[in-house]
């Protein structure tokens, strides 16, 4: 129970006191009319005596009576209306008001109690329970069966102006009398049949005779005997004089309630004047002191107002204003002036005494000498026959208990006795003393009293006498007694089911509640409270319910959620009960319990009600707010439920007023998901034009890629530095185009000038009902900025201004500074899914712009799930923000450590001048293609903006699959050259001249890498450059302008689907601008299928050099193999043409065998070629120091194609490229052996063996195989064309097209630590070998006439050539002789003869002929290869290696003649 | 019968809740709440000391006007509510208690499933069952 301003004793003291009724004359009440009061009310604020009383009990022992109040009222005889244990309708209006009067002071007392993880602010008070017991307790009407509130006094006023102030007396006392005992009136109820008569002479100072009034009160005091009658000046101020003195109005706190009581109580109830505290009347409202007002205007007159009255005068005031202002407000109207305003301070104090007087010397003797009076008659009668009639009773009656109690129940509350009945006169002594707080004396008597009326089974009787001797017991205090509480239960038990009389129960109740919250028993107070709730009376049900919540929350073990469960309880009542400011009020205090708690279905609820309630209190802000709860959270009730949460509150928003005049609210649905905004700068592209293929750049439709951001931006950031001269500025940033949650959204992005801003907003319906949206628009802020002027001007335009429906006024302002916004209207429908909307921006100006948020129009669809969207359904407009929070910041310790986000730009574009915009299309781009097709197709750059474009560069992730063909050699523009092929090929053909032989050389071209590289800079050295200028024909592009560049591709090596990305990169023609450069990607995807796989092996001629003119000459092994898997698309391929590039050989000459002359091959076919490969002139390979590639065309066919030009050397050289730049540890490796070779010169270091060796096995030998494939397509034969390259880099191992071999050795284990350099292997047998190559000279067969000469003698020339370019020693050992089984076999041995052992020394790369002479004895077949050479390299010292020329076998024929 | 079964986190916020699908789910949300205090109150009236070998099941926490509500608290401090008509006689104490048994090892079995979060709504259907099968059935 909340805490009270009175404690319990007060309280109960102060709900009975001794009542004193008020007779007066006309002239008296004219006297008192002239302060707007009459008597009773004037004497009303003195009615609390300050100081202490003393009265003797029957023991003549002297009783304190302190703090005494006493109840001065107006006679009122009107009938009483019946005791009927329920409250009358017009009591229970007066209640109603009470309490609806009263409210929790704005941001008034609240304690917050802390209970488990709840911390709770609740109103420590309830005042309006206060006012309502209060007021409750006054309305009791007087019963016959206690005495408490009948008139123990009447005092009989009459002014001192009257003629014969003693007969009016008379007149009085004699109506008094007839009062009280004519029988007639039954109203007035008197305590005891002599009532105290007190004469109050009235004398007004401004007007009467004083002295004349002294005499009479002589008169009087010999009458009446001095302690009988009193006179009383007052008015001692005339009226005028006294306006500007202040004079404090002690009335004015109790009038307006009193009287507001007053006109609806039962008017013979003794108007009990009310309790002084404050906190009651500041509760009050001024328009409820209207009724009061009206009553004072009618007077004495008690009349029952009529209710409806009340709102016909309301003043027109109705905001409640300050307390002292309403009251003069009051106060002036009623009567002009205030009341009281005819006394002075010294008349208060006079009044004051005259109430002590009357009390002490009046009242207390009074009551005093009916307590004796009453003691003597119990004491005289208790001896015998009390005690005798109930032993009696006892004996006999014993039996017939429950037949009697029935009967005795039926008719408990007909049953009474009369008034003089002995059994009521030791209850009236109980009240008695009860009243004089002589509490002991009461206990004992309503002790008596209830065993008497239980014996009598006078229930109603029993029962007050229960609950006051409960009271008493209570109130004697100290240890003497405990508490009786089962006298209360039962005294509510017995009046509420017994007696059926709801109010004296409820009474007894409250005492009862408020004596166990005293005792802190709150659990009981609890129970109690909630065993009176019932149906009859809400309001007093929702009071109980919310005072029974207080309990439980001051437990000891406070019980959270039992309190806010009956605060649930109470609101539901006080809003059934009409009472909705307090219904809110309990509402709230529950919502803090609930909130949050996941409850969600409790919490729904409450704020459903509170919405409500909110709502019809005219608080529609907090009505919203609470509905939007319902929504926002993600709810678990049905769609139904949904529906009409939703339905409503649309309805309550509409009905917030104003709502749309100023700005616009946020509304709660859809749920946005910010962070998912997408910002896309620049036009939605075209994706196709007729037979064009538009680039595909960057569209709202794809999902962001990390990985592919990153590829994008390394791109970028090669093609930039290509631009800027192979540095990145440090002002460089990526272009981004779209912008979402991922990408880097610290900058401000940058959008140009007409050119569209994008903005998707992703939209999530959290119900489970559809939502519409309509007329969907951005929210933004606009501040102009030139940025073509060094200082720009801020001008602000439009400061967040929308453009809306109810805007139309505004939007042309609008429109005047930043361009028309192209709003997306838009209707749609949609239940618990997640939906983008895109909405476009279309800057015209530059400047600072800023994306608020949203405006929308939300509407419900009608319940009946008819999915057309009716256009009339209620539609509310409002905003919605996008606050988009950047990511958390993560680097310092400080971030780490607290929670704080970066700043998230996306959403806040810099508007810059014009850029030049491209659009690229593609024409006749293939999407599948044969690995190493060559194909052409066309490109063509469309400057699309206002603005000249220059710096047009691509960069692409895979270089060697597009070319634009190289610009030095002045590649013809046109798409066909005159001499090509029947069937449009790619290629630059030759007709091969009719009399050469296929397979002859026919053309050597030289050629500079140079000339090829230049579109990307250096092809070597720069290392994986990916980027290429695009040979614009002046460089620029002029303002629609467009132009059509061709563009041949090659089907990548590897077969399966390429993804390859373009980045177009170009420039404004002016420099210096925000934004440098942009970009465009373009993204296309290749499908390469399998076409040939050529492998390639080199092998040392054995043959003479001689022969071919030079000293090297290899034999170079191809094998083509069709691997094409398509059965129906390719037939067959041909072999077109194989050509070489290389610093140092070139193919010489086509050994196959003749008969395959056209080289077809057919699925899963292979085919082997084999070329002769000779040494480049040495004039070629060190002319002007630039390293020429020579391109040497071997034709198989009968045409030629040019490989040193265009589509074809392109391709070689960025398969170079590529190659170098894929494959990074085999150009590093590479490198290390150039750097080798080149020290190991003449007295190089001992480590370069290998180098050396090695160096003797490189070839670096490019072969490129041009073939045609005859495909099926659409039953029509098309020729494709392609070429395939092989790289020869060492003797004797095989190299293939496909790089799977290579790749897989990219694989290299993570190592940790620096790996040691690989120890100095010796150069293996094997490759020492192949640092002297020999060569047998000799006659084939040789006759020789055995018979003439035995001996046959040979000249057999070897021949040694160094192919080194260190010097070497040589020996040569001839006597060595053959160990294989094979040649022991030989019938016969040769010998050599002459010197058998040779030491030669062989420079660099020098060829030595060693002339032999080997002898024969027989005719036959000898190998002469048996000579062992044994080479070291000269400066190897000790270190002698040898080595052994695996000799082929040298067969010689030897026929004899 | 139960006619509604709940199963409360230890921060006092509910996992799973179920009712008799014709009647007020709203009213037994609030019943279920509010019968918390009575749960707090008896484990803060069992002694500190006693806490372990306290016994889980709470008994009868408390009788409304239709419904009696029973509790059940485990060691992890979750709490198990049946609510059970008031005129269903038949239900004695040690039927309550097999009730609560089965509940609770249902209620370990989601805890031991991996993809259970500790902490959310139980959405398990084997759960579902098991609370139907004691649940009245509506007809």
């Amino acid at each position: 129970m909340a805490q009270c301003v009175q404690s319990v004793q007060e309280l109960i003291q102060d709900s009975f006191v001794p009542k004193v009724a008020v007779l007066c004359s006309e002239d008296a009440q004219k006297i008192t009319r002239k302060n707007n009061l009459n008597f009773s009310e004037l004497l009303r604020p003195f009615c609390r005596l300050t100081s202490e009383g003393h009265m003797r009990d029957s023991n003549n022992q002297v009783q304190v009576v302190k703090n005494l109040r006493i109840s001065v009222n107006n006679v009122v005889t009107r009938p009483s209306v019946p005791t009927s244990g329920v409250h009358s309708p017009a009591q229970r209006r007066l209640l109603s008001e009470v309490v609806s009067a009263s409210q929790p002071a704005e941001g008034g007392v609240a304690n917050v109690i802390t209970a488990g993880d709840y911390d709770l602010n609740i109103s420590a008070t309830t005042p309006w329970f206060e006012a309502y017991r209060e007021s409750f307790l006054q309305s009791m009407p007087a019963s016959d069966h206690e005495f408490l509130n009948h008139y123990l006094a009447c005092l009989l006023v009459v002014s001192s102006s009257e003629a014969v102030p003693v007969e009016q007396f008379l007149k009085l006392s004699q109506e008094q009398h007839m009062i009280q005992h004519n029988g007639e009136y039954t109203n007035p109820k008197w305590f005891i049949p002599n009532t105290l008569k007190y004469y109050v002479l009235l004398h007004d100072m401004s007007q009467g005779d004083e002295q004349r009034a002294d005499s009479v009160y002589e008169d009087m005091k010999q009458r009446y005997g001095s302690q009988g009658c009193y006179l009383l000046k007052i008015n001692s101020r005339t009226a005028a004089a006294g306006t500007d003195e202040q004079i404090p109005d002690p009335w004015s706190q109790y009038l307006n309630k009193s009287s507001l009581q007053s006109q609806v109580r039962n008017p013979a109830m003794p108007c009990d004047e009310s309790s002084n505290r404050q906190s009651i009347n500041k509760g009050l409202r001024f328009n409820h002191t209207t009724p009061a007002l009206t009553l004072v205007l009618c007077g004495r007159s008690c009349k029952l107002l009529d209710y409806k009255g009340k709102h016909s005068c309301e003043l027109p005031s109705d905001k409640p204003t300050r307390r002292a202002k309403s009251l003069q407000f009051y106060t002036g109207v009623a009567a002009g002036t205030s009341h009281g305003a005819c006394l002075t301070l010294n008349d208060h104090n006079r009044l004051r005494l005259f109430i002590q007087e009357f009390t002490f010397r009046g009242l207390l003797p009074h009551i005093e000498k009916n307590i004796r009076q009453l003691n003597d008659q119990l004491v005289s009668r208790k001896g015998l026959s009390r005690s005798l009639f109930s032993v009696t009773k006892k004996l006999f009656g014993g039996g017939k208990v429950p037949e009697k109690s029935i009967a005795e129940l039926k008719n408990t509350s007909g049953l009474l006795y009369h008034p003089e009945a002995p059994e009521l006169q030791i209850r009236k002594m109980a009240d008695l003393c009860f009243l004089v707080q002589h509490y002991e004396l009461a206990y004992s008597c309503y002790h008596t009293a209830k065993k008497d009326f239980l014996s009598d089974q006078a229930m109603l009787y029993a029962a007050g006498a229960l609950e006051m001797a409960a009271v008493s017991a209570f109130l004697q205090g100290g240890a003497q007694r405990p508490y009786p509480a089962h006298y209360m239960d039962t005294a509510i038990q017995t009046y509420r089911d017994v007696c059926k009389n709801k109010v004296l129960a409820e009474r007894c109740a409250l005492f009862s509640a408020e004596v166990l919250k005293s005792q802190a028993k709150y659990s009981d107070a609890a129970t109690l409270l909630i065993k009176m709730t019932s149906e009859d009376s809400d309001l007093c049900s929702a009071l109980l319910l919310e005072q029974a919540a207080h309990c439980f929350i001051n437990m000891r073990n406070p019980m959270v959620r039992k309190f806010a469960f009956h605060m649930i309880l109470a609101g539901h009542r006080f809003s059934k009960a009409g009472q909705k400011r307090h219904a809110l009020r309990c509402y709230c205090q529950a919502m803090q319990v609930y909130k949050g708690k996941g409850w969600s279905l409790a919490e729904d609820h409450i704020n459903f009600t509170i919405g409500r309630q909110s709502f019809t209190l005219r608080q529609p802000e907090n009505a919203v707010l609470a509905f939007r709860h319902i929504l926002t959270n993600d709810s678990q009730q049905t769609a139904t439920q949904q529906g009409a949460f939703l339905r409503e509150y649309l309805y309550v928003y509409r009905n917030v007023p104003g709502v749309c005049e100023v700005a616009l609210p946020q509304l709660p649905l859809p749920c946005i998901n910010s962070s998912a905004t997408r910002v896309y700068f620049g036009h939605e592209r075209r994706l196709a034009e007729g037979e064009k293929q538009a680039a595909t750049h960057v569209s709202l439709d794809q999902e962001f890629d990390q990985d592919l951001a990153a590829v994008w931006q390394d791109l970028e950031e090669q093609v930039v530095a290509a631009a800027n001269r192979g540095v990145v500025p440090s002002t460089f940033y990526p272009t981004q185009c779209c912008l979402n949650s991922q990408t880097d959204n610290l900058h401000f992005p940058l959008a140009v000038v007409e050119e569209p801003i994008i903005v998707e907003v992703a939209f999530r319906n959290p119900l489970k009902v559809p939502l519409v949206l309509s007329d969907l628009s951005l929210l933004w802020k606009f501040t102009l900025k030139d940025f073509s002027r060094p200082q720009p001007q801020d001008v602000m335009v439009g400061d967040a201004v929308t453009i809306t429906n109810e805007k139309e006024a505004i939007a042309p302002r609008v429109r005047k500074g930043k361009g028309g916004i192209p709003s997306v209207c838009k209707f749609l429908t949609f239940s618990l899914l997640s939906w983008q909307a895109r909405l476009k921006l279309l800057p015209r100006q530059t400047g600072q712009l800023t994306i608020l948020g949203l405006v929308y129009n939300l509407a419900s669809t009608p319940s009946t799930g008819d999915s057309t969207i009716n256009s009339n359904s209620p539609s509310v407009r409002g905003r919605q923000d996008l606050e988009i929070q950047g990511p958390r910041l993560n680097q310092t310790k400080e971030e780490k450590t607290s929670v704080s986000h970066g700043p998230d730009r996306r959403l806040d574009p810099t508007i810059t001048p014009p850029m030049p915009l491209l659009e690229v299309f593609f024409l006749q781009f293939p999407t599948a293609l044969l690995c190493g097709e060559i194909r052409k197709a066309y490109v063509e750059f469309c400057n699309v903006s206002h603005v000249p474009l220059c710096g047009l560069r691509v960069a692409s992730t895979h270089p060697d699959f597009f070319t634009f063909g190289s610009s030095s050699l002045a590649t013809p523009l046109t798409p066909l050259s005159p001499t090509s092929f029947e069937n449009c090929s790619a290629y630059k053909t030759l007709a091969t001249p009719p009399g050469a032989t296929p397979g002859s050389v026919t053309a050597v071209t030289l050629v500079s890498a140079a000339d090829f590289g230049s579109g990307g800079g250096g092809v070597f050295g720069t290392g994986g450059k990916r980027v290429a200028e695009i040979p614009l024909g002046e460089g620029t592009l002029t303002p629609g302008e467009s132009t059509q560049l061709p563009l041949w591709l090659r089907g990548p090596d590897q077969e399966g689907v390429h993804e390859i990305n373009f980045l177009f990169y170009y420039e404004g023609a002016e420099k210096g601008g925000k934004i440098s450069h942009r970009v465009l990607r373009h993204t296309v995807f290749i499908c390469a299928s399998r076409s040939l796989s050529v492998r390639a092996t080199a092998c040392r001629s054995n043959t003479l050099p001689e022969e071919e003119g030079r000293n090297g000459s290899m034999l170079v092994f191809v094998d083509v193999e069709n691997i094409n898997t398509s059965e129906a698309g390719v037939r067959e391929f041909h072999i077109a043409q194989v050509s070489s590039s290389s610093k140092q050989w070139r193919l010489h000459k086509c050994i196959n065998p003749a008969e395959n002359k056209d080289c077809k091959l057919t699925t899963r076919e292979r085919g082997k070629l084999c070329f002769r490969a000779t040494r480049c002139k040495p004039h070629e390979a060190t002319s002007k120091s630039l390293e020429k590639y020579t391109f040497a065309d071997l034709s198989l066919g009968n045409e030629q194609i040019i490989s040193s030009t265009t589509p074809c050397a392109d391709f070689f050289f960025r398969r170079c490229q590529s190659s170098e730049s894929w494959r990074p540890l085999i150009a590093v490796e590479t490198q290390g052996r150039h750097s080798r070779s080149q020290g190991a010169g003449p007295g190089g270091g001992a480590e370069d063996i290998t180098g050396v060796v090695r160096k003797c096995n490189e070839v670096d030998l490019d072969i490129i195989v041009l073939w045609k494939a005859f495909v099926v397509e659409d039953n029509k034969q098309v020729i494709l064309e392609g070429q395939l390259h092989v790289a020869l880099q060492t003797i004797g191992k095989e190299a293939c097209s496909l790089r799977q071999k290579e790749e897989a050795q990219e694989m290299v284990l993570l190592k940790f630590k620096p790996e040691l350099p690989p120890p100095m292997t010796r150069p293996s047998m094997e490759q020492l070998s192949h640092l002297i190559k020999t060569n047998l000279h000799y006659p084939e067969s040789y006759s020789h006439s055995f018979v003439q000469k035995s001996l046959c003698m040979i000249p057999v020339i070897l021949t040694l050539s160094n192919c080194s370019l260190a010097q070497v020693d040589a020996i040569i050992d001839l006597r060595h002789k053959t160990t294989s089984p094979e040649s022991l076999e030989v019938h016969g041995s040769f010998t050599w003869l002459g010197k058998t052992q040779y030491k030669l020394q062989l420079r660099a790369q020098e060829v030595m002929r060693l002339p032999l002479r080997a002898g024969f004895l027989h005719a036959g077949v000898y190998n002469l290869g048996t000579p062992r050479v044994f080479a070291k390299l000269a400066d190897q010292g000790a270190m002698c290696e040898t080595s052994q020329q695996t000799a082929t076998p040298a067969l010689i024929i030897i026929n004899s003649t | 019968m139960a006619v509604c079964i709940a199963v409360i986190a230890k921060e006092n916020y509910p996992l799973y809740i179920r009712s008799v699908p014709i009647q007020n789910e709203l009213k037994f949300h609030y019943t279920v709440h509010t019968s918390l205090d009575v749960v707090e109150e008896k484990i803060s009236a069992v002694g500190k000391a006693m806490a372990d070998q306290r016994e889980l099941y709470l008994g009868l926490l408390y009788p409304t006007e239709d419904y009696k509500v029973y509790g059940c608290v485990t060691n992890s401090k979750v709490k198990f509510v049946i609510v059970a008509d008031s005129s269903n006689t038949s239900l004695r104490d040690n039927e309550i208690r097999s009730m609560f048994r089965k509940l609770h090892n249902s209620f370990t079995d989601v805890m031991c499933n991996p993809f259970y979060n500790p902490g959310d709504t139980i959405q398990s259907k084997a759960f579902d069952s098991m609370v139907s099968a004691m649940m009245v059935q509506a007809s």
